[in-house]
């Protein structure tokens, strides 16, 4: 009964919230001015573009693994094993190392799905341990140390300015984005995905291949990890081993959910993820050129993330509902 | 009950399977314990008991919100690590009152946490997830990003690291505390009520149990034991900084799932994952000691945990 309540009433709101965050964190950024005496100049936008080409196809496949009703705990070591296999592939050519590692992903990604969908596994604790496997093989290819890329001149290539505020790295995303827009609005697997998310049974019954689209999302989410590791271990010509945690987990999974993607499945888009994705990408920006602490950046993630999960909390609104009862006020529950 | 289920059930394929996996990692680990040098000795005994000390006691909290349906908590680590920073910090204070606080302080943490996801139904990873965030933000912001050492002219704290009749204080302190919380879950009404809720979150609503309330009380059971494992780790590395969050939220939760607690919650017990812990504690002493890269161990740890998920799982469907 609430379920549906819900789904009718929250789209007004929701779907705007993405555009609205961005609008503020862009207003934010004319106001750096007016506080300090910086100019924000072109640069500041290319800036922010190569943060989107860095994180945002993480955001976009994790948000796609939560638009089907699951989770993937293991891009942030996809990530650095696509950075590490491109780095000790591509010495000859990079093209080649690109290919190992979307390769690596597609393995990683096949296995973890053939799991899930396979057992009917949560993918919470499959992924925790993918997350761990990936992590010990980067460490073991990489010899527990940086790797070095001698081959400058591509990751120079790469993070050349195109148009003064982009990049070849940045317009890959940003192509990636609206091919994935065009597919989960116009082609019917984009329909069965949020089916698989919404209500996994009905899908099963309607003739969803879900088994199927459910390993096909999480090679597509280890595709998202690698892809962006990889191109940005050219641009560093460096790769690293190092458990970074899970700041590129955490970097993805709020900017999916600022951009309306919701953790009860079924609801998101990928122009929703790329207004996240910005969202968060000026905020750095902004904290960059205020010249913040790093400290100052993972408490306003972090609060972030914990704010938008409660936002998406599925019982939050009946909480205020019966809360607002016992106070007597019950005019808002006369029906519209 | 679980054990009843077990003796009526006819033998299935998963049981097979799952006899055979702890017969493989028996034999794998006695080959281990007889070819691996310095394995055998008194020493090193010690070593993996107080190894199996700090992360089990993490573990055994935790196995609480795994009980109750609710996953894990991925703040355990950072927990560990600003408890250890506070304990060490508020010395100052008297040994009594850093133990009193630091514990109060992760009761709490874990209490804000439990009641966001009871009350609101929001996702335990992703509230852990950003949790995490906050706490590293935190402390690095309160500590100015250096490490906290015991003020001086303090010893009290040592006696928390120093060996009494032969074995290091943790390991006493792990089997107390696991004890008493293996008593609550078994002997009293929350204990009850928990595994209720785990095994089927409808039944429990409809059962009127106040859910927010156990939630509240399993994400602090949980966090409160943490912050009681970061005293002991910052007593005894005498220095604390955010470098001890390390790996302590994985192996924590490798423990849970090696003890064959079922994810999905319900079922399972605390003596499981005090065993877990052992076994885990055990596994990366041995694999040391062998030479084992960081990177083996890290791997070893993660097939363990994907096919102890996959054995769990086909057993409980076998149900």
């Amino acid at each position: 009964m609430s379920t549906v309540e819900r789904t009718r009433r929250r789209p007004r709101g929701g779907e705007l919230a993405p555009y609205a965050i961005l609008a503020i964190m862009i207003v934010a950024l004319a106001l750096v001015p007016v506080v300090t005496q910086y100019t924000v100049r072109t640069a500041n936008v290319y800036d922010i573009f190569q943060n989107f080409a860095s994180y945002g196809l993480v955001a976009l496949a994790l948000g796609i693994t939560i638009i089907a009703g699951e989770f993937d705990l293991s891009v942030s070591s996809m990530y650095l094993l696509g950075g590490m296999v491109a780095v000790l592939t591509g010495a000859g050519s990079p093209m080649l190392g690109i290919a190992a590692a979307l390769g690596a992903a597609v393995v990683v990604g096949v296995t973890q799905g053939g799991l899930i969908a396979g057992f009917r596994l949560n993918s919470m604790p499959v992924t925790l341990g993918g997350y761990l496997v990936v992590l010990g093989i980067t460490y073991i290819l990489g010899h527990n140390k940086s790797v070095l890329y001698d081959n400058y001149t591509v990751g120079l290539r790469l993070d050349e300015p195109v148009l003064q505020i982009f990049s070849i790295r940045s317009l890959v995303s940003l192509g990636i984005f609206v091919v994935a827009t065009l597919v989960l609005r116009y082609l019917r697997v984009g329909r069965d995905l949020r089916a698989i998310g919404g209500d996994r049974r009905a899908a099963r019954v309607a003739g969803v291949p879900v088994d199927r689209l459910l390993v096909g999302v999480f090679v597509v989410s280890a595709l998202g990890a690698a892809l962006p590791g990889a191109l940005l271990s050219y641009s560093l010509a460096t790769a690293s081993p190092t458990n970074i945690g899970f700041d590129v987990l955490t970097f993805s999974a709020t900017a999916a959910l600022i951009g309306g993607v919701s953790l009860s499945g079924g609801k998101g888009g990928a122009v929703g993820i790329a207004a996240g994705v910005l969202s968060l990408s000026v905020l750095q920006e902004i904290l960059a050129i205020l010249r913040s602490p790093d400290y100052v950046s993972s408490l306003i993630t972090g609060g972030l993330l914990v704010a938008v999960t409660i936002v998406w909390a599925p019982e939050l609104s009946q909480w205020f509902r019966t809360t607002r009862i016992a106070t007597s006020v019950e005019d808002e529950r006369t029906p519209a | 009950m679980a054990r009843v289920g077990i003796e009526r059930r006819p033998f299935r394929v998963a049981d097979a399977a799952l006899a055979l996996w702890i017969a493989m990692l028996a034999a794998v680990t006695v080959y281990g314990a007889a070819t691996t040098t310095g394995f055998l000795t008194v020493s090193n005994m010690k070593a993996i008991l107080t190894a199996a000390s700090f992360v089990g006691i993490i573990a055994v909290g935790l196995t609480v919100i795994v009980l109750s349906g609710n996953l894990f908590s991925l703040a355990l680590g950072q927990t560990a690590a600003i408890s250890a920073m506070v304990f060490l910090y508020t010395l100052r204070l008297g040994l009594v009152a850093a133990i009193l606080l630091t514990l109060l302080l992760g009761l709490t943490i874990g209490a804000v946490q439990g009641f966001v996801v009871g009350a609101w139904g929001a996702n335990p990873i992703i509230v852990t997830i950003g949790a995490a965030g906050l706490m590293e933000g935190m402390a690095v912001w309160l500590s100015h990003g250096q490490s906290i050492v015991p003020p001086a002219g303090q010893t009290s704290w040592e006696h928390l690291a120093n060996p009494v009749l032969g074995l290091p204080a943790p390991v006493y302190v792990f089997i107390v505390v696991t004890v008493i919380l293996a008593v609550v879950m078994r002997r009293t009404r929350f204990g009850r009520q928990i595994y209720l809720l785990g095994e089927n979150r409808t039944a429990a609503r409809a059962a009127a149990l106040p859910i927010t309330l156990l939630t509240v009380g399993a994400f602090g059971i949980a966090s409160l034991y943490t912050a009681g494992s970061g005293v002991l780790i910052g007593a005894t590395s005498a220095n604390a900084s955010l470098l001890l969050v390390g790996s302590y939220t994985y192996d924590a939760i490798a423990a849970a799932l090696v003890g064959g607690n079922a994810v999905t919650g319900g079922r399972g017990s605390i003596a499981r994952t005090a065993l877990g812990a052992i076994f885990i504690a055990t596994i990366s002493d041995m694999l040391l000691l062998r030479g084992y890269s960081t990177g083996g161990q890290i791997l070893v740890r993660g097939i363990i945990v994907v096919v102890v998920v996959v054995l769990t799982n086909l057993r409980e469907r076998s149900r």
